[in-house]
């Protein structure tokens, strides 16, 4: 901290509170508040350093790890922003072309 | 009034016509869909967002509930008389109940409110009563600047208090908390960093088993992980965990002569008894482990595979490859069939003796995380 200079009073204040001890712990808040707060990258190999061992195939674990924000980067935020991705495709291992993708409102 | 008190036959066959539009039952229109006291029923749950009640004799759907709301988690856990099937859904926020007879809704819960979310990470479980419902529900309040999480809590819901229901007490307990489990003490299993048990009436909370915190020395074992994702083991009432960790023969972090092994947590609900050992070495994953009702030292577990391991012998007996990845494993009471599920659209049934399939159930939709238990209807 000694190297930044608080900009704002939200910086001071959190400056301030390092400074005196009183920060609030850091608390758990993947899942709660969605996927995006979520650091899992998702598994490229197994825990033997192979393939066999990861989910066979991709389709009938990608509702799987959608659902429970195990893959916060691949697939929309369904736990807070986009709740209703996917929903109305029922099988992700025979309908995965009708999975779409999701771009920002143009308001 | 319960539903519950409605059906006291035996036998209960439905007119399907009227019956199903009154309750939202979309029947699959396979003929009998008579339900039978005493007999077993497979309850799981997939997209658009159903509950699916499978007759175990003839592996036939006999009926799918439309749960409101979005699909996710879709915990799911039987009422001990076996008629109810509560369902946490709506993106792991609301609970529903149903008359797995005919679909009737009979409870439900809405647990967020105003700017209050409320998520329940899979945490879902009935008293041997019936009488309560309870769920670890993990409060944000959504500021227009900020998330302020909360303390989580247990919360007990009346299940007699049917549509809308409230929580009727709350006490604290640990974050992290998924598989939860109701003890015949009436004391509630919480599987989190360590397991621990609450007392519902006080909030009292005692060690079962530490985890992450266990006391083996850190430069000869590493903290188990544990992965407390679906729930099973009605079929022999007992909660069931298994877990990784690792042995260090030589020094932290010299993987030559490190032993790798699965590990499994054990809880007799009647007893409260809990057995916490490794079991086998780790040589593949299994999500999910059932105990064999005929034999406590065999157990099996589902991944890409599914196996057959010994509890005694710390030995895997037999493997057999699945035709892709399925998360979660139960069992029938008489010990005579596995169902593997969770993932994809279809049930795999295998025979426990060989591990060889021997049948299927296709479902309308995707599994992904939901629960598969088996409900047995009684009187």
């Amino acid at each position: 901290m000694k190297h930044l200079k608080s900009f704002n009073k939200k910086a001071q204040l959190l400056e301030k509170a390092v400074a005196d001890g009183t920060t609030e712990d850091v608390v758990a808040m993947q899942t709660v508040v969605g996927c995006t707060s979520t650091n899992d990258p998702g598994w490229e190999v197994d825990p033997f350093g192979g393939l066999g061992s990861l989910c066979q195939p991709m389709e009938s674990d990608l509702y799987g790890c959608a659902d429970a924000c195990w893959w916060p980067a691949q697939v929309p935020d369904t736990m807070s922003t986009h709740p209703g991705w996917s929903q109305d495709v029922a099988k992700a291992n025979e309908d995965w072309r009708q999975i779409d993708s999701v771009f920002p409102d143009e308001d | 009034m319960k539903l519950t008190q409605m059906y006291k036959a035996s036998a209960i066959t439905l007119a399907l016509g009227s019956a199903a539009l009154l309750s939202g039952c979309a029947s699959t229109g396979s003929g009998d869909t008579a339900m039978v006291a005493g007999k077993e029923y497979l309850l799981t749950s997939t997209r658009p967002n159903l509950l699916h009640v499978v007759d175990v004799e003839t592996n036939k759907l006999l009926r799918s509930c439309k749960i409101p709301g979005i699909f996710g988690s879709n915990s799911i856990v039987p009422s001990p008389d076996g008629r109810i099937a509560y369902v946490l859904t709506n993106k792991w926020e609301d609970v529903y109940g149903f008359d797995i007879t005919n679909c009737e809704k009979v409870f439900s819960a809405k647990q967020s409110y105003q700017n209050v979310q409320i998520k329940t990470i899979i945490s879902l479980a009935v008293s041997p009563d019936g009488n309560e419902l309870y769920t670890v529900q993990n409060p944000v309040v959504k500021h227009a600047d900020r998330f302020e999480v909360q303390q989580p809590r247990l919360a007990v819901f009346n299940t007699a208090d049917g549509l809308n229901a409230r929580a009727k007490r709350f006490y604290p307990v640990d974050r992290r908390i998924t598989k939860i489990g109701a003890m015949d003490n009436g004391e509630v299993i919480l599987g989190g960093a360590d397991l621990k048990a609450i007392d519902p009436k006080t909030g009292d909370i005692r060690v079962l088993k530490k985890l992450q915190n266990w006391q083996r020395p850190a430069d000869k074992w590493v903290a188990p992980d544990a992965f407390a994702m679906q729930a099973q083991g009605e079929h022999v009432g007992e909660y069931i965990l298994p877990y990784f960790t690792i042995k260090w023969n030589g020094a932290p972090g010299e993987m030559e002569k490190a032993e790798f092994w699965w590990g499994m947590n054990r809880i007799d609900l009647a007893s409260g008894k809990l057995e916490s050992n490794e079991l086998v070495p780790f040589e593949f994953i299994f999500f999910n482990l059932v105990t064999d009702p005929n034999n406590p030292d065999i157990v099996y577990g589902a991944f890409n595979n599914l196996s057959k391991h010994s509890v005694s012998q710390h030995k895997t007996l037999a493997t057999e490859d699945l035709e892709h990845t399925y998360y979660t494993i139960n069992m029938t009471r008489d010990g005579s069939r596995l169902y593997v599920g969770g993932t994809s659209s279809d049930i795999s049934i295998h025979d426990p003796k060989t591990l060889k399939k021997t049948g299927s159930i296709q479902l309308p939709g995707d599994m992904s995380t939901a629960d598969m238990r088996i409900a047995r209807l009684r009187d």
